[in-house]
């Protein structure tokens, strides 16, 4: 009677602890998503993206990105506006993407040499953002929700959490392992895990700098091992919290860009 | 008798013990290293080598473009696996049926593997992100109120009809997959399975076979591709080497026995080829070289001239013995006579063998050199063995032995063998004008003939019609664009690069009429003169310009230098040809051009994907479907295509740099003459119709591997032959130290080339690897019955000192000898034909009708010469000493 009493006790213990350590690592994900892309109500960079191919032939694209937080809520609807400034030839080429949790992004695409605005229909995120080896997703921020994660390990600096896709059919990964920094919460290497286990995509950030009061990257980079090469984003003039209108995330913007905002 | 012969009479033993010695250590040389590869890594292991770009030097300039290509745009050898349904009416396009391709198609990407327990090592096997497969490629379509959709062509395995057959219209949809994914008639579709280097084929192909035998669906899989074809034709050369040649040698065995009648007598022959064959070959491993097509063949070369000496030797052995009754006077009597006929239709072969090795063919030359060698060692084995294996039989053996044995009285020359040998003399002699006159009628015809000769080839018609790899080709070719690539690689060429961009770059800040663009246009007029570089001039400009930018306080001011630096990104753009219009609609047009010859089935180019991509951001009307009107339409249509699962597929049509871009040519026929005519009509349509900018073409890819190399090997076994021909008539002269003897030796081997050639023209056989090599095995045989029959001939003349008593002689022993010859090896050679690789069997036919017209234009056109032009021949018979 008596041990069966302690089992149970056990069986409850072991069960709540099992519980707490996974809201442990829902918090975890939650705010390293929030660190990664929620910092501040808004936010602007100019980026340098370079992209190196398995030859290290190079081609790079310059941009800035506009981002708003819809209600200033972490991990919650949220706005983009990718502005292209070089190669001359996809100047003012632009991307709006108006971000879901819980249902697809809506995306609009923005040709201007065709005066085309396009709506890309609702599909893959995993494709690659204009060539390189980012991802829309990597780029816009995978939803905590649409995976199961598991803290595998706890070191002196990093929570390395694993997380596995609740639906496999949607991505080409079977997981993917972040290593989260612990005191800003800033994932700073991500590695993305074949069906045999090997890595194969690795994401690192090479470069924190806090700007007004925000842990930001200023330097990432994203390499594929299955096509070789590596594309390195730089950012720069980093701004939070600039008031950005929320207006001009809309499709009229794309073909009249704000500039003064771009600038 | 000479030293080495003699020297084995006496010595018999330690020479068959010294020959059995030297196959068994160069047996083990090889068998070491190839069995146990790491306890003798310091030896030679056996290398087969099935690549048919080793028909070229590594650093020839052909080949060196091909794999510089092959790099630059990404580009690996593919395994192609061909999926046929014929039984469902919908094709391939069943769920049945893609439900495997899809399996398939995931099973493959898993084909990797490292060697060795190496964590480091270089992975092997599939490119799994570079397969070709409906589920591996994205297709770009209508999704409903205007929006573009770009999403995998078959994410997951249909489960209706309607989504199976929805994967064929969305397929066909789009150029690039149209016809090279999946065919016209929706039977057939083709995995492109790329592979890490050709080696590892044999491996991935063999676990896909294993995976195709789990499904029990209708369709057919057909595993072909170039590396596969390699790999069967590994496996047939085997087969070649360990069934045909030993059969040639089982029937000139029987052949043998039938001639002579004593089975341990005619073992010696066999034992001197096999000695010949252990030790060229033995030696062609041991030195590193390769067993390829080429020198797969050598045993069969070897082997007849091997035989060759020795049924000479035995032919006059058989003659002779009865008479004198002593086999050591019997040799001595012999080996006197054919000593030096044998030691100088040895040189001669060697001179015809070895003059291969002066072509531009790395295989060819390895195969004269080696076949030299065997020939070489034929001879040393023929005049000691054959002395040795007759010494250590017991005397009694030859009881009874020897032509007329039976019977003391009655000449030997009686049987019906020699008096039709004699017939054919006395006709020669006879009709000497009439018999030159019919073969100076053959050689005119033939002249005829050879002016028809068609030369070409092609390495898949090296198996027979009815292989599997054949049947693959023809089930693809018949549904598809072509099986058989060819890459035309356009390049911009830089002119004066620096003085145009100038140009354009004060033409565009002067449009933009602001005081800033003027300011830098200034800069650029002060610098044009003094830059070093085009990217200098534009990067001194860039840095000046940014500089202000970044200074710049007033948004107007921001704005004017911001156009500026734009102004001299896109005047170094347009640099970028092929994401000019102008270019892209060239390709178009000759692309179109292309597929009028009849012999491209399809071609892929970069216009292709512009063109798709900017009809379905147009809504998927059809009359979008065109190159849009400027550079920077392409290149924000080029970084729409990018936003996909696979931006890389870009860069295997156009370099990054925009500068390089490929054509991939389908074409319906691998044989070199097709691809010869595309070159031909590439080359002229760009002679008429000279592209917008300054851009040079080359072709890279196999099927152009295999017409460049065909191409050194025809002019290279040209000059070849031409040089040995008169090196063989040089040693002819100095033989007979006679000219007119030299010339006269020529004559049979003229015709036989002369007539064989002019056949393959009038037949229409293809001049190809196996026929241009057989031009070397011609005069190194056809000169050998020449040799015999005139150094004998003189010999008896000497003697007897009139012409037509000494051709009564010569057509005893000495036909007999040429005869049995002619007999023995053209009919040993006829097993070739059974030989699974067709190049096998044209050197089988080829090698009896080589030996059957030397036997002829010998036997006949000899004779008869000399019945013509005796006063010349036998002016100096008094002061000259016999040969």
């Amino acid at each position: 009677m008596l041990s069966k009493t302690l089992k149970l006790a056990a069986a409850v213990t072991a069960l709540s602890i099992s519980t707490a350590f996974a809201q442990d690592v829902q918090e975890i994900v939650d705010k390293a998503s929030a660190a990664a892309y929620y910092q501040g109500e808004d936010g602007r960079a100019k980026v340098h993206m370079s992209i190196k191919d398995s030859q290290e032939r190079e081609r790079t694209r310059d941009f800035v990105i506009l981002r708003k937080d819809i209600g200033d809520v972490d991990n919650g609807e949220q706005r983009f506006y990718v502005f292209f400034e070089r190669p001359a030839d996809v100047n003012k080429t632009a991307f709006l993407v108006w971000k879901q949790p819980h249902a697809d992004d809506d995306r609009w695409l923005y040709l201007p040499a065709l005066d085309l605005v396009k709506r890309i229909a609702p599909s893959d995120e995993r494709t690659s953002f204009v060539g390189s080896h980012f991802f829309y997703e990597d780029v816009s921020g995978r939803n905590p929700d649409e995976d199961n994660h598991v803290l595998e390990e706890e070191t002196d600096d990093y929570y390395v959490v694993r997380s596995t896709p609740k639906d496999a059919s949607d991505v080409e990964f079977s997981s993917y392992k972040n290593w989260i920094h612990k005191a800003s919460f800033i994932p700073v290497k991500t590695e993305y895990y074949d069906e045999n286990g090997e890595a194969y995509r690795t994401y690192t950030a090479l470069g924190v700098e806090t700007i007004d009061g925000h842990p930001t990257v200023v330097k990432s980079s994203m390499a594929d091992e299955r096509i070789g090469g590596v594309t390195e984003m730089t950012y720069s003039e980093v701004a939070y919290d600039t008031g950005l209108p929320e207006d001009i995330f809309t499709e009229r913007y794309l073909r009249n860009p704000p500039r003064r905002e771009l600038r | 008798m000479n030293v080495l012969p003699s020297s084995a009479a006496q010595k018999p033993g330690l020479y068959l013990w010294g020959a059995a010695l030297f196959s068994l250590i160069l047996i083990a040389l090889v068998a070491a290293p190839t069995f146990a590869p790491r306890a003798f890594s310091f030896l030679e292991p056996l290398k087969v080598d099935t690549d048919p770009e080793n028909m070229l030097s590594a650093d020839e300039p052909v080949r060196v473009f091909h794999n510089d290509m092959k790099k630059e745009f990404n580009l690996h050898d593919l395994i192609v696996v061909g999926v046929v349904n014929e039984k469902n009416e919908d094709g391939v396009f069943n769920t049945e049926t893609l439900g495997d391709v899809y399996e398939l198609t995931k099973f493959a990407e898993t084909i990797r593997w490292t060697d060795g327990a190496s964590e480091d090592a270089a992975k092997k096997g599939v490119i799994a992100v570079d397969i070709i497969a409906p589920s591996t490629v994205d297709s770009i379509e209508q999704a409903g109120l205007g929006s573009v959709s770009f999403d995998w062509l078959m994410p997951a395995p249909p489960e209706t009809r309607e989504e199976a057959l929805a994967v064929r219209e969305k397929a066909e949809r789009i150029p690039t997959l149209n016809d090279t994914l999946v065919s016209g008639d929706g039977k057939a579709l083709a995995i492109y399975v790329p592979i890490t280097a050709k080696d590892v084929s044999f491996r991935v192909a063999n676990q896909l076979r294993e995976k195709i035998a789990t499904f029990d669906g209708d369709a057919e899989y057909h595993i072909t591709g170039l590396p596969i074809a390699q790999d069967q034709f590994g496996v047939e050369m085997f087969k070649q080497m360990a069934i045909s040649a030993p059969l040639a040698m089982a029937l000139i065995f029987a052949l043998m026995w039938w001639f002579f009648r004593r089975l341990n007598l005619i073992i010696s022959p066999m034992i001197v080829a096999m000695v010949s064959v252990i030790g060229a070959m033995g030696l062609l491993v041991v030195t590193g070289n390769t067993v390829h097509i080429m020198s797969s063949m050598i045993p069969i070369f070897v082997m007849p001239i091997a035989v060759l000496d020795a049924v000479h030797i035995l032919s006059d052995f058989y003659d002779r013995y009865p008479s004198i009754r002593d086999r050591r006077k019997t040799l001595d009597h012999v080996m006197k006579e054919l000593w030096q006929p044998m030691l100088f239709t040895t040189l001669t072969t060697c001179t015809g063998f070895l003059s291969l090795a002066f072509t531009p063919i790395p295989p060819v030359q390895v195969f004269g050199v080696f076949v030299a060698i065997g020939v070489f060692f034929a001879w040393f084995f023929t005049i000691t063995l054959i002395p040795a294996y007759i010494m250590v039989m017991p005397e009694k053996a030859f009881a009874g032995f020897g032509m007329g044995a039976g019977d003391k009285e009655t000449d030997h020359e009686a049987t019906p063998l020699a008096r039709f040998l004699h017939g054919v003399g006395d006709f020669a002699v006879g009709r000497s004008k009439l018999i030159v006159a019919g073969f100076l009628l053959a050689l005119v015809v033939a002249g005829y003939g050879v002016t028809q000769i068609r030369i070409n080839d092609n390495p898949v018609k090296w198996f027979h019609a009815d292989h599997e790899i054949r049947v693959a080709d023809r089930a693809l070719n018949d549904r598809f664009g072509g099986t058989y690539m060819a890459y035309l690689a356009l390049t911009a060429d830089e002119g004066d690069a620096l003085s145009s961009i100038a140009d354009d770059v004060e033409k565009r800040l002067t449009a933009l009429g602001t005081p800033q663009a003027e300011a830098l246009a200034a800069s650029a007029r002060a610098a044009r003169g003094t830059a070093e570089s085009p990217d200098a001039f534009l990067s001194a400009l860039r840095e000046k310009a940014e500089t202000e930018l970044d200074a710049a306080e007033a948004d107007e001011d921001w704005y004017a230098w911001d156009d500026a630096v734009l102004a001299l990104d896109a005047a170094s753009q347009s640099q970028e040809i092929f994401k000019q219009p102008e270019t892209l609609r060239y390709i178009e047009k000759l692309q179109a051009h292309l597929e009028t010859t009849g012999l491209v089935g399809k071609s892929n180019a970069l216009p292709d994907i512009v063109k798709t991509v900017h009809r379905d951001l147009f809504l998927g009307d059809e009359e979008a479907y065109r190159i849009p009107d400027t550079p920077e339409a392409v290149a924000q249509t080029l970084i729409t295509y990018q936003n996909s699962h696979r931006p890389q597929d870009l860069f295997k049509l156009v370099t990054p740099d925009f500068k390089k871009s490929v054509l991939w040519l389908q074409l319906k026929s691998g044989d070199n003459v097709d691809m010869s005519a595309v070159i031909a009509d590439v080359d002229k349509y760009i002679a008429d119709n000279p592209p917008p900018a300054a851009i040079s073409h080359d072709w890279f890819g196999l099927t152009y591997i295999n017409v460049a190399w065909q191409q050194k090997m025809v002019s290279g076994m040209a000059r070849a032959f031409a040089g040995s021909f008169i090196m063989v008539l040089v040693l002819m002269t100095i033989l007979f130290r006679s000219p007119s003897w030299g010339l006269l030796s020529m004559a049979p081997l003229t015709v036989t080339i002369g007539v064989i050639y002019g056949v393959i023209g009038l037949i229409g056989k293809d001049y190809d690897m196996p026929v241009a090599v057989l031009s070397s095995l011609s005069l190194g045989l056809a000169i050998d019955y020449a040799i015999h029959f005139n150094a004998r001939t003189r010999h008896l003349y000497e003697q007897i000192g009139d012409w037509p008593q000494t051709a009564k002689k010569a057509f005893g022993e000495p036909a007999r000898a040429i005869f049995r010859n002619v007999i023995v090896i053209g009919v040993g050679f006829l097993p070739l034909l059974l030989a699974p690789l067709v190049p096998y069997q044209t050197v089988g036919i080829f090698i009896s009708a080589i030996l059957f017209l030397a036997g002829v234009a010998t036997l006949l056109g000899l004779p008869a010469l000399i019945t013509i032009f005796k006063p010349i021949l036998f002016r100096k018979r008094r002061t000259q000493h016999a040969v």
